[in-house]
């Protein structure tokens, strides 16, 4: 598979010219989404709209009469909720922020690289329908740079779903508010009248607005930097006016933002570790802020084709279905609603094909394989060459690393996340350490069990090394099922998708899927396996090849996870039918912190993120292994423990026995005292 | 002529001289739209005239289509040569009658004027769609009927329907041929003899009843007769479809047909009094010609719509009026579509439609302005300071700003009223009055609209309509929609020029209708026809999802039956076929309309 892709960094612009000023204070005409009549709607427009939209009047109605509360007095608080909501444009500040900002990349950033060809197309598709920016999210990068590169290119900068999280930063919230976000609150309450306004809102924008509008799939942040399960709220409000024949058509754009180096890294390790997240605060803004004197290396910037729902759902959706009675009165189907999943995973798929792999997330594949399982550390050269192998591998396999020169971009990596990875007296690589203490923690407010200094300290640049390791396994999950299926016994097709069918399956949360049982899928990563010798067919019976080295890798990069999740069923195994969530995952953590203080070559640290813990036992809720319900705001699960000893027993029985005698040990010795 | 209605007769019958001759081709073109006489010619300059006195542009040069030709149509009709369009077809051009001797026999022995002539047979094979006009200009017709006859009243088309009902023939009403459905095309496989059961002769006013004011009137009489005989007696139906200069009473009924006027006269349904079906069992009417009846479900409504494939309508009473004191014209701009249509919802609402109110798009008020005659010096100078007052003064954007036209028909104090009113009503929706001229042109204009496909034809450009009814709420968005869907399509079909533009037609309490033109350079595309139905078929998929109707007034036919099922649901069709195998056992009036023969 050869991929051409081409990318223009446009810091060099920004270099280039003789004055930004000039630049940021350009005449602004900018395309817009969809054209609407004869003058442009503005953020009060909306509001107004909102407020005067037959569903918003009946819903007043409908309260005043029953709880006696005056009209005029609810449409106050839907005005207040509008202003809580509504998005703003002041130009004066998004051309000062503008300006800033470009003082502050072109400090700490090598390049912003972008797709301009098709960016170009995109715009000049524009006008006649409402255009929804899906960009990945795995930084507070994401948002700015999305706003950055529209007015770059003379795209109407988007109205951008903002969790109200932002809303509370001192300053931030209406800063963010004045260049075009609007705010959704996080907590799901009955608050319906908030939760109708909100709707209306975003139905009004797509509708009846003529921006773009951003909005991120997966709800929240990636600490992970992998894909995380789509949320289907925004996306249903969205499509809404399109299954209500509103807009003729919505285009989606799944955009991939990948940072060499993501400014929250250390931050998402202690959250991934179960550290709980510090309230976004300016304070904390102004400490990243800090942050940027350091190099952070380039910011690859793809937006794909855009995704015409139309089309990608065809003859499977009937609007006509909302032909009878009034519109307003009306919600989107349950027929409508199945249809979901289909498009927000076709979203995810595509952002992940269009990120860009950068080098480091190359190097750290390599380097967290060699320093977790190998013996010997190693030197650059050793590294350079692993990394220009794998890179073969990994463009083979659909992905693209933008560098011109892999020695360079190599060392760049030393600099940029020195931080993080350093070459020692004797040459060798080794991973950079910092003493990590914690003060005094509410162990209420954790999720998890509160891990010691000692293992923060050894588990902290391991997780951010994982963080870089991440974006890249999406392409190396099938085949690595395989191999670990076919690394207990030779089968045969049959049996081998069997297995392959019930592992992916339970990684169909960690490693997003729509379709673990997708032969297609299996077969593609079975004829990769073949191709890059790691797997042979004789006589009807698949069994593993002599690429040795590609396959340790491949296997041993998934441990962690193939840990977790088996520290999750033997954990299950040893609570009550009815547990809270906290305990399953303090159980849990206890047990991996144990097992890692004896088996650091075995155990890999990220095996105790709670990200993939949660990932478990969501697989097994998917399952139906498990039940999950909530009560006095405690999340608890059910366990049905007969299909939980079929699943278990499953599992154990095709991965390697090394896993399972390791963990049973711990079992008996920890988890029985605990309980 | 039944017996309890003598007494209320003024007269005896007036036996009228349809301006519609026998030999319809000497009058209206075989293979187009309209008059021999009347059609866009191309002289050299190119200078580009509208022949014929017949029509207020008659004989003025049209200087404006050709930049517009060429830029929107991309067709230069300064070099573009005019395609060759087969000749008048020869006897030998379709197959002889499919007619036995016996049969024959047995139609010559009714007494009926008949022929079996290819012409007379070829010129009731079809309507006015694209697929048919271009099949006569460019191919021939898989089947054409084999006989056709002219009834002259009711009895003799008992005579026929009851002679084909023993004989196995198939029977297929043909009225003033302006049917846009396919409803008067031959089913393509059918094996018996069809008769093309030509109205035409069959066109006299009956009596009237100016106590209860009605009129009875024999089916085929086509609508310019009818109004011209009533007017010298001082009345009117208030009836006029766009194509009423061709289109007959019994289509009218058969389609559901809607007139301009509907506002102040009503539709066909709301005019019709009484109606006589002819059946294969027999001919269906009621016994009395009342006002309202509450006596189970009304059977008018199995009539109304049928499109001859139920019965052959023959004789309808209709609702007259007096003449009105007061015909006006007038108009008005709004800055955008959004702001007309909401300024007709408000009228709707407030019920203040004078006969006729319609709103042209932007780019059909810019369609109109193209086929504006030349004018004198006086005239183009009053026409810029107006431009200059609307655009500059009002801030009217010309890419956006439309244009309605009204029609007001009452006593003249009802009439100036209403202007009034409905002048006053629209400056609150940006309006602004632009003129009696400005109305009275955009009727004319709806005449001369239908002529221009034929010019198009010439130069590889197909052109067609096609109409909705929609609630309020959901116009604005269906027109918007379909035009992207237009857009979006052609972009696929690899079309690069075209033109799709609406208006909006009629307004009713809960919705209006909307009317859209469509037309394409297909040169170097492959078949039009092919491109166009593809085209047309997104397009109405898009008006059903949007929440419009299969059709608000040109009927089923053969071209919307896809819809008909969804329309209507499968009990309803199942009703459908039940009353059709009540009234047409034998399926002798096999149209295959509305619903699919495989279903039959």
């Amino acid at each position: 598979m050869s991929i051409v892709r081409e990318y223009d960094n446009f810091l060099d612009l920004r270099r280039q010219e003789t004055s930004n000023f000039l630049w940021i204070s350009k005449r602004w005409d900018p395309k817009i989404a969809f054209r609407q009549g004869q003058s442009r709607p503005s953020p009060q427009f909306h509001k107004e709209a909102v407020l005067n939209s037959p569903k918003i009047q009946e819903l007043i109605e409908q309260i005043s009469s029953r709880s006696n509360i005056s009209k005029s007095v609810l449409e106050h608080q839907v005005q207040d909720i509008l202003d809580e909501i509504g998005y703003e444009k002041k130009f004066k500040i998004i051309r000062w922020l503008g300006l800033m900002l470009t003082k502050i990349c072109l400090t700490v950033l090598s390049g912003i690289y972008i797709n301009v060809e098709q960016v170009e197309q995109i715009k000049n598709q524009m006008g006649h329908c409402p255009v929804i920016f899906v960009p990945t999210h795995r930084s507070y990068g994401d948002f700015i740079m999305m706003s950055y590169i529209t007015f770059q290119y003379d795209i109407e900068i988007p109205a951008i779903a903002a969790g109200m999280d932002f809303h509370g930063m001192w300053g931030m919230g209406t800063l963010l508010r004045d260049t075009g976000a609007f705010f959704m609150r996080r907590t799901y309450n009955d608050d319906h009248l908030y939760w109708t306004t909100f709707r209306q809102y975003v139905y009004q924008l797509v509708s009846k607005g003529d921006l773009p509008i951003e909005f991120f799939i997966e709800g929240t942040r990636s600490r992970s930097n992998k894909s995380l399960s789509p949320k289907y709220g925004l996306l249903t409000m969205v499509l809404k006016a399109f299954f209500f024949s509103q807009v003729p058509d919505i285009h989606f754009v799944p955009i991939g933002v990948s940072y060499d180096r993501i400014l929250e890294e250390n931050l998402f390790a202690f959250e991934l570790l179960g550290v709980p997240k510090p309230k976004e605060s300016t304070s904390g803004f102004f400490k990243s802020m800090k942050i940027l004197k350091e190099s952070f290396g380039n910011i690859y910037v793809h937006m794909d084709k855009p995704i015409s729902v139309k089309q990608f759902f065809g003859n499977k959706v009937d609007r006509s279905v909302h032909n009878l009675g009034a519109l307003h009165q009306q919600e989107v189907t349950d027929e409508e609603k199945k249809l979901l999943p289909s498009l927000a995973y076709e979203i995810l798929n595509r952002q992940q094909k269009v990120l860009v792999t950068t080098v480091f997330n190359l190097v750290s594949l390599i380097l967290n394989n060699n320093l977790v399982y190998e013996k010997d550390l190693l030197t650059l050269e050793e590294l350079t060459k692993d990394v220009q192998w794998i890179r073969e591998t990994v463009r083979f396999l659909g992905g693209f690393t933008h560098s011109t020169n892999i020695e360079r971009s190599i060392n760049d990596c030393f600099n940029t996340h020195k931080n993080l990875i350093r070459i020692n007296r004797n040459k060798k690589i080794k991973i950079v350490s910092n003493k990590i203490s914690h003060g005094e923690i509410n162990h209420k407010k954790l999720k998890g069990h509160l891990l010691s200094d000692e293992t923060m300290t050894y588990s902290v640049p391991f997780v951010t090394l994982q963080i870089y390791v991440n974006p890249v396994l999406h392409y190396f999950v099938d085949i690595n099922i395989i191999l670990v299926i076919l690394s207990s016994k030779s089968m045969n097709e049959d049996e081998l998708f069997e297995n392959y069918h019930f592992l992916r399956s339970l990684f169909a949360r960690e490693f997003i899927t729509l379709a673990p049982k997708d032969k297609t899928v299996f077969n593609t990563a079975l004829n990769n396996a073949i191709s890059l010798n790691l797997v042979s067919l004789t006589n009807g019976s698949y069994q593993l090849e002599n690429n040795e080295k590609l396959r340790y890798l491949i296997v041993n990069t998934f441990n962690a996870f193939y840990v977790s999740f088996l520290t999750t069923l033997i954990v299950l195994e040893g609570l009550p039918d009815v547990t809270d969530e906290k305990s399953i995952l303090t159980n849990a953590q206890k047990l991996l912190e144990n097992s890692i203080e004896k088996k650091k070559d075995i155990i890999h640290p990220y095996s105790l993120n709670l990200d993939t813990l949660g990932n478990c036992l969501n697989s097994l809720v998917d399952e139906r292994i498990i039940q999950k319900t909530r009560r006095n705001n405690k999340t608890l699960y059910e366990i049905y423990r007969s299909k939980l000893m079929e699943i278990k027993e499953h599992f154990v029985r095709i991965i390697p026995k090394y896993y399972v005698e390791e963990s049973c040990q711990i079992t008996s010795n920890r988890l029985q005292n605990k309980l | 002529m039944s017996e309890h209605n003598q007494k209320n007769q003024m007269q005896g019958p007036i036996v009228v001289k349809s301006v519609v001759p026998k030999n319809r081709q000497d009058l209206i073109k075989w293979n187009g739209w309209g008059y021999n006489d009347s059609k866009f010619v191309i002289k050299e300059g190119p200078e580009i005239y509208f022949s014929g006195k017949r029509y207020p542009i008659g004989e003025q040069r049209l200087p404006h289509i050709y930049d517009w030709a060429k830029d929107v149509l991309n067709v230069d009709l300064a070099t573009a040569k005019p395609k060759k369009i087969q000749g008048l077809p020869s006897e030998d051009l379709y197959p002889k009658p499919n007619i036995t001797a016996e049969n024959l026999d047995k139609i010559s022995s009714l007494g009926i004027s008949y022929s079996t002539k290819v012409i007379d047979r070829l010129i009731r094979a079809h309507g006015q769609t694209l697929h048919e006009i271009y099949t006569l200009q460019n191919s021939t017709f898989t089947r054409i009927p084999d006989i056709v006859l002219w009834p002259t009243s009711h009895n003799d088309v008992v005579k026929i329907v009851s002679l084909s009902n023993e004989s196995d023939i198939v029977v297929i009403p043909f009225g003033g041929g302006t049917a846009v459905s396919g409803a008067p095309e031959c089913p393509h496989n059918e094996s018996r003899t069809i008769i093309s059961l030509d109205t035409s002769q069959m066109n006299k006013i009956l009596w009237l009843d100016k106590e209860n004011l009605i009129g009875c009137f024999e089916s085929g009489i086509v609508g310019q007769d009818l109004e011209r005989e009533l007017k010298q007696l001082g009345y009117t139906t208030g009836h006029e479809p766009d194509s009423y200069e061709f289109s007959s009473l019994g289509g009218w009924v058969a389609t559901r047909a809607s007139g301009m006027k509907k506002n102040v006269y009503g539709n066909i349904e709301d005019l019709l009094v009484h109606v006589k079906m002819v059946t294969a069992r027999g001919t269906l009417e009621k016994n009395c010609q009342v006002p309202r009846l509450s006596c189970g479900p009304d059977f008018n409504h199995v009539v109304l719509g049928s499109e001859g494939s139920l019965g052959v309508i023959t004789e309808v009473i209709l609702k007259i009026r007096p003449l009105p004191q007061c015909k006006k014209y007038g108009s008005i701009v709004f800055p955008s579509f959004e702001n007309g249509v909401e300024f007709m919802r408000e009228v709707a609402k407030r019920r203040w439609q004078p006969a006729s109110i319609r709103l042209m798009d932007n780019d059909q008020f810019k369609f109109a302005l193209i086929l504006k005659p030349e004018s004198t010096y006086v005239a183009l100078v009053l026409d810029s300071i107006k431009k200059f007052y609307i655009t500059t003064i009002k801030g009217f954007d010309p890419d956006h700003m439309c244009v309605m036209t009204l029609l007001f028909e009452a006593d003249e104090a009802d009439v100036k009223i209403n202007e009034k009113n409905l002048y006053n009503l629209s400056k609150r929706f940006g309006g602004y009055p632009a003129g009696e001229m400005n109305g009275e042109r955009g009727y004319m204009l709806t005449f001369v609209i239908a002529y221009i496909r034929d010019l198009g034809l010439q130069y590889e450009v197909v052109a067609e309509s096609f109409e909705t009814s929609v609630p309020w709420d959901r116009a604005v968005t269906l027109a918007r929609n379909v035009k992207f869907v237009i857009t979006d399509e052609c972009k696929t079909l690899g079309i690069t020029h075209f033109l799709i533009n609406c208006r909006v037609t009629q307004t009713y309490d809960s919705g209006c209708v909307i009317y859209f033109y469509l037309g394409f350079n297909h040169s170097g595309l492959g078949d039009p026809v092919v491109l166009h139905n593809r085209l047309e078929t997104r397009a109405r998929n898009e008006i059903v999802s949007c929440g419009g109707s299969i059709s608000h007034h040109h009927g089923v036919g053969k071209l919307r039956q896809k819809w008909y099922p969804s329309t209507v649901s499968d009990v309803g069709v199942g009703l459908y076929l039940a009353a059709k195998k009540q009234l047409d056992p034998n399926n002798i009036f096999a149209t295959n309309n509305l619903v699919p023969p495989s279903k039959l």
